[in-house]
């Protein structure tokens, strides 16, 4: 019964995705600058004979574009109660934190949308290697994008300041997005900064889509945690995620302004 | 979902059904019976309650105090079980401008969890209806307002509910769209025999109501069929313009009753048939009367002496809950 509603609402977000042109081009044209101009800067300092800087990029733009990806999509649950559909999601006969859920799937999906096409992309540019371990990188890219639009509802279900765009940009995505690995290896940080590395969840992301796309062309400092210690952290938090979200989301207080809105005081 | 245990239970029941935000009460104690079928109005100004009460009827709101049953199933016990009988048309849109009309309907449809054939077949049944079968392709922020408002009503009865609710569904329309509107809402009733719960503050628009209730701050004031309701008013409204309003007031309210004044005309309800007697009134006012007319009484003026009666609109102002901030761009 309750697979119908949520596929209804992945649906709506691919097609959204996919209409969004723009914001399509963005997605993936923003790991491309990242690679090439920040790839270079770095890579002329540090790029040893062993690995090419911007090689070890490669794994931290395909996270990056699934943490952009979720997290936007995530954050349109804001956008949805102004545009109405949130009135569709509420008035239908399920328990609202099904929605919660609805929400994190199709972030993930939408997600994982981008960085697949963004993977078509650096194919062709040549700049995936053939040595990759596929099967982990489908299961890695699955489980990243989980856990960044686990990140996503967390921050919407929890934040009151939604609509401040630019804030959760600089006080969240960014945040996490340097604290990641996806950038330099966590291990040279200092200690603060290490701690907070490991608490966050998309490091052990990137970490996984390391495992997949590094450790198998001999990249040394590649990886810093075992795939086990990965899979556990990330799943962990997808869960943890989804639950403080839904119980958040079903709560009374936290729902009520949404009635305002519904009421169309304006 | 159609259990035998909502049969004959009535559509909508609250007993002292009652919503505090804070210490400001927006319904207060609030009793409601709606017989599966009926054609019912809720009427009153704004901000006296009315979509409060639709919110928590449909499960939306929890109220702080007394209880409701929708079909049968207790809003606060069964939401979900209630959700799945009423069809909502809120006061604003809740479609998805950026999908097409056939989205929106599919994506609708799916979280009813209807089949996709049925979903195909209702909403082209339905948009033949609201004649808008050549807009399926459209996206929907393309429509005019009242496609959107006609489409948000398709949207409401897709999944077949014995209960509507409609909250205020004319509201900013220009007169053509309002008729075509109150036509489809006709048409679907008259196919389906669905409960329908109405909020309306054009008044003319409830006299088609099988039982009105006046809502004022939270409470209802008043009940009835429109007719009787019409009828207890008197056979006359009789309106008087003049120069010094007031002292006209002071000199008929003795022979009238009380008076209801509206800008610069004073009207009074009067008992009889016969008007003959008002000419002689006239006359007695010396010329103070500039215009006297009389007519028949409709729901408006039901609704002018009901919200006179109450206490100051001001009071039923400072009940309307407070908008949170963060929501108000």
């Amino acid at each position: 019964m309750i697979l119908k509603p949520l596929y209804a609402v992945m649906e709506r977000e691919l097609l959204r995705t996919l209409r969004q042109r723009s914001r399509l081009l963005a997605a993936l044209v923003r790991p491309l600058i990242w690679l090439f101009i920040i790839g270079a800067g770095f890579g002329a300092a540090f790029d040893s004979d062993e690995l090419h800087y911007q090689s070890y990029l490669v794994p931290g733009v395909v996270g990056m574009t699934l943490l952009f990806g979720a997290m936007l999509a995530a954050l349109s649950l804001v956008h949805d109660k102004e545009s109405g559909v949130m009135r569709m999601l509420v008035i239908a006969p399920f328990a609202h934190h099904w929605i919660v859920l609805a929400k994190m799937l199709s972030a993930a999906l939408a997600a994982l949308l981008q960085a697949l096409l963004l993977l078509v992309l650096l194919a062709l540019l040549g700049l995936l290697d053939a040595r990759t371990d596929w099967a982990l990188l489908a299961l890695a890219l699955v489980v990243c994008a989980l856990t960044c639009s686990g990140i996503g509802v967390l921050t919407a279900a929890f934040s009151k300041t939604l609509e401040n765009f630019a804030s959760v940009m600089n006080f969240i995505i960014f945040p996490v997005f340097f604290l990641s690995g996806a950038l330099y290896a966590v291990g040279h940080l200092p200690l603060a900064l290490r701690i907070a590395a490991r608490i966050n969840p998309f490091t052990h992301g990137v970490d996984l889509l390391k495992h997949a796309m590094l450790v198998p062309l001999g990249a040394p400092a590649a990886a810093e945690f075992s795939v086990a210690t990965d899979l556990l952290y990330t799943l962990g938090f997808t869960l943890f995620a989804l639950a403080a979200a839904s119980w958040r989301f079903s709560q009374e207080s936290r729902y009520e302004p949404l009635i305002y809105a519904l009421a169309g005081r304006r | 979902m159609n259990d035998s245990a909502s049969t004959h239970a009535p559509a909508i029941s609250a007993r002292a059904l009652s919503k505090h935000y804070g210490r400001v009460l927006a319904v207060d104690g609030l009793d409601l019976e709606i017989p599966s079928g009926q054609f019912f109005g809720l009427l009153g100004p704004n901000g006296s309650g009315k979509t409060t009460t639709i919110h928590m009827l449909s499960t939306l709101l929890r109220p702080t105090a007394g209880e409701a049953t929708v079909a049968g199933h207790d809003t606060r016990r069964m939401p979900v079980a209630v959700r799945g009988v009423i069809g909502v048309v809120f006061q604003d849109s809740a479609l998805d401008r950026t999908l097409s009309v056939a989205e929106n309907l599919r994506f609708c449809g799916l979280l009813y969890g209807l089949e996709r054939r049925t979903i195909e077949e209702r909403s082209g049944e339905l948009l033949d209806l609201f004649g808008l079968a050549e807009m399926r392709k459209r996206p929907v922020g393309s429509l005019s307002g009242g496609q959107r408002r006609a489409l948000d009503i398709v949207r409401g009865v897709m999944h077949r509910p014995r209960i509507l609710f409609l909250d205020e569904p004319t509201t900013g329309l220009d007169l053509p769209n309002r008729r075509r509107i109150w036509r489809f809402i006709e048409r679907l009733r008259a196919q389906t025999g669905m409960t329908v719960l109405l909020t309306t503050h054009y008044l003319e628009e409830a006299d088609g109501c099988d039982q009105v209730a006046f809502i004022h701050a939270g409470r209802i004031v008043e009940r009835g069929a429109p007719g009787e309701l019409v009828a207890r008013l008197g056979r006359h409204v009789i309106e008087i313009e003049g120069a010094r309003l007031d002292d006209v007031i002071a000199l008929l309210e003795p022979r009238l009753g009380p008076a209801l004044r509206e800008g610069d005309v004073a009207m009074f309800r009067y008992p009889d048939e016969d008007v003959s007697a008002l000419a002689r009134l006239q006359a007695d006012a010396r010329g103070a009367i500039s215009a006297l007319r009389w007519r028949r009484p409709n729901l408006n003026d039901v609704f002018l002496w009901v919200n006179a009666a109450q206490p100051a609109q001001g009071a039923a102002d400072a009940r309307e809950p407070p908008r949170p901030t963060s929501l108000a761009s």
